[in-house]
């Protein structure tokens, strides 16, 4: 029987690198389309993910992403570079996000919906099963985990999410997170502090099941 | 003894766990919360469960943007930039002539290949001599004339020869001067012993004509 085993993996296509951020902002600004090419490529899985769990929803992600570097084109000749780009992008997608996602509700508020996507842990499961080296239990079982660490993310109030996906799944300094959210590095704090201990509340049950 | 008696309480130690897992606390109450998690089990058990919620999210996978809106997002991008006719033009054109770039540049090679193999064998074989002209067409010419001695008038004796493609002469006719059974017999044996450099035409020899002025010279003495 054969299975699909991952053996490697292969160069998709190459670049230069972007060393002096300066010089690519001029870059961006004279409408180079090369430039915009090397952004997208750096920027846009990081930002797709963060604007994912945002809005909670693939499609929904795929368009505000879309207007999201379609308002970093528009607007690279009105950055001042107060910030870092990074930042910049990220505060322009939080607002996206944060936009759509209000709309989303006022035009859906009385629709029931899932917050899984549509994505079925097992189907996810199978599918990584025959890819991966791990037994196909251990596969299912962090399949299901993820399935229940998104669903209490996403049960966060707003605030507290984008503050804990910046800070715990994009990495982002304090500094930067509040600079992305216009916020005070304090109020970051205090934010991050309540989210993660909601959500230490709501994982009490699986968290660490393997370790108890 | 001040790091130590830093927190009163459970609850106070847990408002510093973010700073604390973040590494921004202070080192004063760092050293206040290792002392407490030394002694109380519930707050480091719960120090615990917030490192695993960290791991869990850090674990999530990453969402990837699909291939097809990575296109779409190209597409867009590259739209605005090409906003200007010209511009959106010249992009149109270029994208035009894009697919028929490597056709068009592979018949011409393919034709200069074979006109250089065409060309090839039928190739004007060119001396070694680097003497010989591979000019478009070049006249005969005189390369060692016979000596001869005729007695005539000043008057010089023009002769036309025809050469052939081996240098030598043809034939000849006087053109002017005097035509004396005597001079013609000089002039056969001046001809026909001299020896000619052929006309050319794209460097090979060819027949050719050669006119020759003759005049006696005198030395007076």
């Amino acid at each position: 029987m054969g299975i699909a085993r991952s053996v490697g993996i292969t160069l998709e296509h190459t670049m230069p690198a972007v060393n002096e951020e300066a010089a690519f902002v001029g870059e961006l600004r004279a409408g180079s389309e090369d430039a915009f090419a090397y952004l997208l490529t750096v920027y846009q899985n990081p930002v797709f993910n963060l604007v994912w769990h945002i809005v909670e929803n693939s499609a929904d992600a795929s368009d505000v992403l879309q207007d999201v570097f379609v308002k970093v084109f528009k607007g690279i000749k009105g950055f001042n570079g107060d910030s870092s780009l990074r930042t910049w992008i990220y505060r322009i997608a939080v607002h996206e996000a944060s936009n759509h996602r209000r709309s989303w509700i006022r035009r859906h508020w009385r629709e029931p919906f899932s917050v899984d996507d549509n994505e079925s842990p097992s189907a996810a499961a199978a599918s990584e099963a025959v890819s991966s080296e791990r037994s196909p239990y251990q596969v299912l079982e962090q399949a299901e985990r993820e399935v229940v660490v998104k669903r209490a993310l996403a049960s966060l109030a707003p605030p507290y999410r984008t503050v804990v996906v910046l800070r715990e799944i994009e990495g982002l300094p304090y500094e930067e997170i509040a600079q992305v959210l216009g916020l005070a590095e304090g109020t970051v704090k205090s934010r991050l502090l309540r989210g993660r201990e909601l959500l230490r509340r709501k994982l009490a049950g699986y968290v660490g099941k393997e370790h108890v | 003894m001040w790091a130590r008696n830093m927190f009163e309480t459970c609850l106070e130690i847990r408002h510093h766990f973010s700073d604390y897992m973040d590494d921004l606390c202070a080192p004063e109450a760092r050293k206040s919360i290792r002392y407490h998690l030394s002694f109380c089990e519930v707050c480091l058990q719960q120090l615990d469960q917030w490192q695993m919620v960290r791991e869990e999210l850090r674990a999530l996978p990453r969402r990837q943007v699909p291939p097809e809106l990575a296109l779409r997002m190209r597409v867009r991008v590259s739209q605005r930039v090409h906003e200007k006719l010209f511009s959106r033009l010249w992009v149109r054109f270029e994208n035009a002539l894009k697919p028929l770039l490597i056709p068009a540049t592979g018949g011409v090679l393919s034709a200069l290949i074979c006109f250089c193999l065409f060309m090839g064998s039928r190739v004007v074989p060119v001396s070694d001599d680097p003497d010989v002209s591979v000019q478009w067409a070049t006249p005969a010419s005189v390369q060692e004339l016979a000596p001869m001695d005729f007695n005539t008038d000043d008057n010089a004796v023009v002769v036309l020869t025809q050469i052939n493609a081996e240098g030598r002469a043809k034939g000849y006719q006087v053109l002017s001067g005097q035509g004396s059974p005597e001079l013609m017999q000089r002039l056969d044996r001046m001809v026909y012993f001299s020896i000619f450099r052929p006309a050319t035409m794209f460097g090979r020899p060819t027949e050719g004509q050669v006119v020759l002025s003759l005049r006696r010279i005198t030395v007076r003495g």
